[in-house]
């Protein structure tokens, strides 16, 4: 929190709850993350429909602050640092709250594909991603906590790395496609659940990048390297 | 930083009313203004705001010379009106507030009339040829003030009979009688409840388009609300002076940011 407490400690205390919900928030998306990608390696359905069943928690926390981030604006008025406070939790439950809806959709296509054989070794590669995804959210969440500006631009550095491991997925995919047509239905989901891992990664770095706003009052200007090059392939040979 | 302003919040003058360069006030011994340097935007309101005792009103004070009445008061620097030094020899004070009015904490109608009170700067300044002329000044100005249907049936009744909201937008109509170019404001909300309030800020916001205000306030909310540029004085010194936006989003200064927020400054 910042350097000096407020006159009205209550304030204090309200801007603290609000961003405990967040950091709770955040600690059940780790979970949902790592707990999707193993279900998906070691094919464990009861897995899957546990992180189905705990998005309903997070979706209740996002809720929460919006409705704390409502009333604190309407009875504080905050302003500066505070405002930017109050801005950034609310954005944040929103990443969040979308990056526990990927974990809950990857758990339930694991659960369809654990019913056939597996396509290669694509799904130890998508968890090998939803480990850097988890990282980066990590990294994103200590960084707010912290008001740490370096880390929160080393995370955006990084969603680079989890878009290549996305185009790897891409191509590997399609050659499966290509190879065997009854390969197609596993391939489409397997590819979902990349592109679902290739999100959060997008939305760890906005978390990121809220972090930079909360700091500086700026958001970043630089580009951001991208490597998600998929959307221009135009055949497999590409 | 730009980008994030809404219309209403955009300064659309840059012309410079007020230069001042400088500025230092001393009352006796104590430094109460040091080294204030501002450019005071024409058809903008400026908001000063800061803690008590931080000089934001000593400074307002300087611009129409209010100071000169305060026997131990003794202001050093550059203030100019359109380039003009108002601290000149032969600047007169009374010419000078006519262009710079002033608005008080206090609605203080004086003991006349309705009509008297507003006809009164009018008359003393000899603005007007005859009565239609005044007539029409006094008609005008009421309904600047937003008060000329309140009060349009009963000029001749005593000014201390309204209300106090009303009190002071006939304050505001005495000010502006005399057209001034600045109309300074020092906490003219801070007697009223939130409905006149929101009237006397309605009204700022209106006579932005014709003068330049300067307002002292207290409420940071109204600063927000009704300015847009501020000026945020600690301790004597003028630490940030910017856009309002900017200063109540990213102020720069950490002593800006821990006041606006309510922080132990």
């Amino acid at each position: 929190m910042s350097h000096q407490p407020h006159i009205a400690s209550a304030f204090d205390r309200d801007l603290e709850a609000v961003q405990a919900l967040i950091m709770k928030m955040g600690g059940l998306v780790e979970a949902a993350i790592l707990d999707c990608a193993r279900a998906l390696e070691t094919r464990d359905e009861e897995l899957a429909r546990q992180v189905v069943a705990g998005d309903k928690v997070i979706d209740a926390l996002e809720a929460q602050v919006n409705d704390e981030t409502a009333r604190l604006i309407a009875l504080r008025s905050p302003t500066a640092t505070d405002l930017r406070t109050a801005l950034t939790v609310m954005k944040i439950a929103g990443s969040l709250e979308r990056m526990g809806d990927y974990a809950k959709n990857i758990a339930k296509r694991s659960t369809v594909l654990s019913q056939s054989a597996p396509i290669g070794g694509t799904a130890g590669t998508a968890r090998r991603m939803a480990k850097l995804v988890e990282q980066m959210l990590k990294d994103a969440l200590d960084a707010y906590i912290r008001r740490d500006v370096a880390l929160a631009a080393d995370v955006r550095q990084r969603d680079k790395d989890v878009d290549q491991i996305y185009n790897t997925l891409f191509r590997v995919l399609l050659t499966h496609m290509l190879e065997d047509p009854r390969a197609i239905t596993n391939s489409m989901h397997l590819h979902f659940i990349a592109k679902n891992l290739e999100r959060m990664g997008d939305h760890s770095t906005s978390i990121a990048e809220q972090v930079i706003y909360l700091v500086t009052g700026e958001l970043p200007d630089e580009a951001r390297p991208k490597g998600d090059s998929t959307a221009f392939v135009t055949s497999a040979k590409d | 930083m730009n980008d994030m302003r809404i219309v209403e919040r955009t300064v659309d003058s840059h012309q410079t009313k007020i230069t001042a360069r400088g500025v230092q006030v001393y009352y006796g011994e104590k430094h109460a203004l040091k080294d204030v340097d501002v450019d005071i935007l024409d058809k903008t309101v400026t908001a000063f705001i800061g803690p008590s005792g931080c000089g934001k009103s000593t400074f307002l004070r300087c611009l129409n010379r209010m100071n000169d009445t305060v026997a131990i008061a003794r202001v050093q620097g550059d203030i100019r009106l359109d380039g003009d030094d108002i601290y000149d020899k032969r600047v007169d004070p009374v010419q000078l507030r006519a262009k710079v009015g002033m608005v008080f904490q206090k609605p203080n109608p004086f003991p006349k009339s309705i009509y008297d009170n507003v006809a009164y700067g009018p008359r003393i300044h000899g603005l007007t040829a005859n009565k239609a002329e005044l007539d029409a000044i006094v008609e005008t100005s009421l309904r600047k003030a937003a008060l000329w249907n309140e009060v349009k049936d009963r000029l001749a009744e005593s000014g201390t009979g309204l209300s106090g909201g009303q009190q002071q937008r006939l304050c505001i109509a005495r000010a502006i009688a005399t057209s001034p170019e600045v109309l300074l404001m020092d906490e003219p909300c801070s007697a009223l409840d939130p409905i006149a309030t929101a009237q006397v800020e309605e009204l700022i916001d209106e006579l932005r388009s014709q003068f330049s205000v300067v307002i002292v306030t207290h409420s940071m909310q109204q600063a927000a609300r009704v300015s847009q540029r501020t000026a945020f004085f600690h301790l004597g010194n003028l630490v940030e002076y910017g856009e309002t936006g900017q200063i109540f989003t990213n102020p720069k200064d950490p002593r800006t940011e821990s006041y606006i927020t309510g922080r132990i400054g």
